[in-house]
């Protein structure tokens, strides 16, 4: 079984300086979901991804709201225009207080 | 079965919707982890009124682009893709791009918030689906315009109360 909070980035092997490239992103989490018990919520500690903040060379590029209604492992794609070589960085953070964090080079050709 | 589910949660949408108001104000987070979290259960039309109150939706099927399976054989993990024609620079860009989910108890899936630095505004994830039905997805643009596609979606076997 992977390990909870493991997280992969895939970034397309060659891209153009300029060019705009699709990422994905996966965070090997349970994204846990709410019972109902007569209609209503139970409350418990439940565990979900509710955020998910994309970092480009040191700067937020996108941020993402999400709930349980995202699939177990949640994985994201987007796009983003690569102007310099460095570091994408894809952080989830958990309602647990739980930050998982991963990073992929960019490497323009 | 799908019939009964609806009928169950018409009989106690009243009494809930009270309850989880009383229970947890909205905007105060309590303890981490618990539902705070989370949008209230409510159907389709009042989160879009929520989110976007009476402003206009045009048809965005000029401009976007929903991609989904016709038929999911798992709800729970349905791979979906958004792409909003637009050039994405300061001066017009999409703001943010919102899925729902019509036959969710909770229909708000998600909200994008994207910048120009995105290039492209396109979103992909795997979304949990409770029921056969239309999801949407809606763009918000720099200037607060709004646009909006639908799709069905024939879900095999039920993501569960997502």
């Amino acid at each position: 079984m992977s390990t909870l909070g493991q997280v992969k980035i895939s970034v397309p092997g060659s891209i153009a300086r300029g060019s705009v490239a699709r990422a994905r992103a996966l965070v090997i989490h349970p994204n846990e979901r709410v019972e109902r018990k007569d209609g209503k919520s139970v409350e418990r500690n439940y565990r979900f991804v509710s955020r998910v903040v994309v970092n480009y060379l040191g700067s937020d590029i996108a941020e993402f709201a999400t709930a349980t209604s995202i699939g177990e492992n949640p994985s994201f794609g987007f796009a983003f225009r690569v102007t310099e070589p460095g570091t994408l960085k894809v952080t989830f953070f958990d309602t647990h207080g739980a930050r998982f964090e991963g990073a992929a080079e960019v490497k323009p050709a | 079965m799908a019939l009964r589910g609806v009928t169950r949660r018409e009989v106690f949408r009243g009494a809930a919707a009270a309850a989880v108001a009383a229970a947890w104000p909205h905007g105060r987070a309590r303890a981490q982890g618990f539902l705070a979290n989370l949008a209230p259960e409510e159907p389709v039309e009042k989160t879009l009124q929520r989110l976007f109150g009476s402003r206009p939706i045009k048809d965005g099927s000029q401009v976007i682009t929903l991609d989904l399976p016709l038929i999911a054989e798992d709800g729970g993990n349905v791979a979906m893709s958004v792409e909003v024609k637009s050039p994405m620079t300061p001066q017009s860009y999409v703001k943010a791009i919102y899925v729902l989910s019509d036959k969710n108890p909770r229909p708000l899936n998600a909200k994008f918030n994207l910048t120009p630095a995105c290039g492209q505004a396109y979103v992909a994830t795997n979304l949990r689906l409770a029921d056969t039905g239309d999801v949407r997805a809606v763009a918000e643009m720099q200037d607060g315009a709004l646009f909006m596609v639908k799709r069905g979606v024939r879900v095999v076997v039920a993501g569960c109360a997502a």
